[in-house]
């Protein structure tokens, strides 16, 4: 079975990494991929600044859901929202909802309780995915903020959970954290460059997720890798600064390898713009790559 | 001539992930120890990056590590823990020594305190305060956490302010569900209904840890106040300069324009930007060869992302492109050297 055999059975993906390594751009190759495959895919983007609907060549989404070609839909979600949409369906009342929602109280207590805001992400993907829900969705990819390390959103349930024991709000964080760890149904793909840091954040990232989630990613990407020139090649102008970032992207790949023993995927760098063609052509790469 | 680039008593380096700012705060601060300047390098990125490029080890966690002695000038580098910066606040501002290990063991602080409304941001803000009074430096140069966050430093002071002021701390000092004899009976039913649905919902033991912790934060509050009014003016002042790093091509446009305009809308001063990595042209190569077209590609699109830059502000000549170097300087010599084609790229 391959990786993306794998990847395809599952119900949440979330892709991390740090900011600007290619995640949304990964997010949406997945996305691709897995909704050419037959499933109903949503992916969901956590950045305020959208920019998957560009990578797929859609509209913004604004918080909608925007379809984005057969069997895929993007979707930009701004935890605040989510958060806010909760106290109104909880709190059937609208004016004492906004009396809520407008407190400084419930202000300080979204941006304070530990894993709150990650918490409503993850628990809207997994609505998402309920039975009852109205369009059906197979499958959920969430493009993770690069705020901080990819784990923080991973282990915020279980984190609130802890905090809130006792209350609806801890048990319902308690049920995600379970699905979270359920490694059939859930599984992360982490994107990174091979440079000296991401690597560096690759790695630790692994070892977190281990440790503290018991997590193993499904694949790791090795993005804008710069092809390696051919044999033949007439060194052109230009040549030194190819060949050094090179043999840095190499020597960056073997230490990930190193520590690394799960499935590795390289990704080279494409003279393409932010758009379809580039998710197109990356998505056609990691299929014929798919370990 | 370093021209605009070491301008201010305090710089701020800000930008997105990834794009080297802690690179250029380190070449910026070590150009200014040469240039003769009492310089320290402050950073608070959690993977403390400058520890490696400058060579100083944890020591610097605890206090500014000399790096560098350049006749008058020098460079002190200093790595901020915020965690462990909050402790020592704690410790140092708390009545005594059983209220800051009230404080420091409470599990909301340890789980919680480090989201909380940006305390920690300010917390960084307060350590900078104090490195800066002190008088031992001509120039700061921070730079700042990889995200947007960044952006967190300039609201800090007022949310401090905010969180201070606020009625659910207010709420939590006043003791009212000891005392609901004072309270109308109205007042105490509403106040009873909220607490039941809030226990339902939060849990009550999560809602005793908060009350806990902001009890036992209190007598800090004050001082806090007052400084948080210093850390304000400290950033809005002259000689303190916004210092922004973008990454190279269009789509990075987007996120230099954010931040950009969040700073201009906050009335802070802008220094100069720094477009970073940009692709050098490869020359009139006419290969076909894919890595030709691969790295001709690049070259232009960064340049397109620096007409773009440059035509959202026209006018603003302090947009300086720093080339991608094939080999990321992460020492003291290659960090000169970076400094020294910054300096050439700055307009005077
Ligand atoms: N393999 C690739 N080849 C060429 N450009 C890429 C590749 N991967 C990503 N990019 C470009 O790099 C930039 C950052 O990618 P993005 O996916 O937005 O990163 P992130 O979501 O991690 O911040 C975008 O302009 C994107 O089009
Ligand atoms: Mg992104």
């Amino acid at each position: 079975m391959s990786v993306l055999d794998r990847i395809a059975e599952r119900q949440l993906v979330v892709v991390t990494g740090k900011g600007g390594v290619g995640k949304t751009t990964l997010a949406a190759v997945l996305g691709r991929l897995l909704a050419d495959r037959g499933r109903r895919v949503l992916l969901l983007e956590v950045d305020p600044r959208e920019s998957l609907h560009q990578a797929l060549g859609t509209e913004p989404s604004g918080g909608e859901v925007v379809p984005a070609g057969p069997g895929l839909s993007i979707q930009n979600l701004q935890p605040g929202a989510v958060i806010e949409g909760l106290v109104r369906e909880k709190v059937p009342i609208g004016y004492l909802a906004r009396k809520i929602t407008e407190s400084t109280a419930f202000h300080q207590f979204v941006e304070g309780a530990p894993g709150l805001k990650e918490t409503a992400l993850l628990g809207h993907a997994y609505r998402v995915l309920q039975a009852g829900h109205r369009p059906r969705t197979d499958l959920v990819i969430v493009d993770a903020p690069a705020t901080g390390h990819g784990a923080t959103m991973l282990a915020a349930p279980g984190l609130l959970a802890q905090a809130a024991e006792g209350g609806q709000l801890g048990e319902m964080a308690a049920g995600l954290a379970d699905f979270l760890a359920d490694a059939s149904r859930c599984g992360v793909v982490l994107a990174t460059l091979a440079e000296e840091m991401p690597i560096q954040e690759t790695l630790e990232l692994i070892a977190l997720l281990r440790v503290k989630l018991g997590l193993r990613p499904e694949l790791v990407v090795a993005n804008g890798m710069y092809p390696a020139l051919s044999p033949g090649a007439a060194p052109a102008p230009g040549a030194h600064l190819w060949q050094a970032r090179r043999r840095l992207n190499e020597a960056e790949l073997s230490r990930l390898a190193a520590a690394w023993d799960g499935p590795l995927v390289e990704l080279p760098l494409l003279p393409l713009d932010r758009g379809p063609a580039l998710v197109q052509a990356l998505a056609s790469l990691l299929r014929e790559a798919d370990p | 001539m370093s021209g605009d680039l070491l301008q201010g008593r305090l710089i701020v380096v800000v930008g997105s992930g990834g794009v080297g700012k802690t690179t250029l705060a380190a070449a910026l601060a070590l150009g200014s120890a040469k240039e003769g300047r009492r310089t320290l390098v402050m950073t608070f990125d959690p993977s403390l990056r400058l520890k490696d490029a400058l060579g100083v080890g944890e020591a610097a966690k605890d206090g500014p590590i000399r790096v560098v002695e350049a006749g008058p000038g020098f460079l002190d580098a200093a790595l901020l823990d915020v965690k462990r910066t909050f402790d020592r606040l704690v410790r140092t501002h708390a009545p005594d020594a059983a209220a800051a290990r009230r404080i420091l063991s409470n599990r909301f602080y340890r789980d919680m305190a480090g989201n909380l409304a940006g305390i920690l941001e300010y917390m960084a803000m307060e350590r900078l305060f104090e490195m800066q009074a002190s008088e031992g430096y001509d120039r700061i140069i921070l730079d700042t956490p990889p995200t947007r966050q960044a952006l967190d430093f300039l609201q800090a002071p007022d949310r401090m302010m905010n969180l201070v002021d606020s009625k659910a701390i207010r709420f939590a000092m006043d003791p009212w569900w000891e005392d609901a004899g004072r309270k109308t009976l109205a007042l105490r039913i509403a106040l009873k209904g909220a607490m039941e649905l809030s226990d339902r919902v939060i849990g009550r033991r999560f809602l005793l840890d908060v009350v806990e912790f902001i009890r036992a934060f209190a007598p800090l509050f004050d001082g806090f106040r007052s400084r948080a009014e210093e850390v304000r003016r400290l950033l809005q002042a002259e000689e303190t300069r916004f210092l922004l790093v973008a990454g190279p091509g269009p789509d990075r446009v987007p996120d230099a324009m954010f931040f950009l305009r969040k700073l201009q809308e906050t009335g802070h001063h802008l220094g100069p930007i720094l477009v970073n990595q940009v692709h050098p042209d490869p020359g009139a190569a006419a290969g076909r060869e894919p890595g030709t077209v691969l790295l001709r590609f690049l070259a232009e699109r960064d340049q397109r992302g620096l007409r773009l830059l440059r035509s959202l502000f026209p006018g603003e000549k302090k947009i300086i492109s720093v080339p991608l170097e094939p080999v990321p300087p992460g020492d003291l010599r290659t960090l000169g050297l970076l400094f020294d084609k910054l300096s050439k790229a700055a307009p005077d």
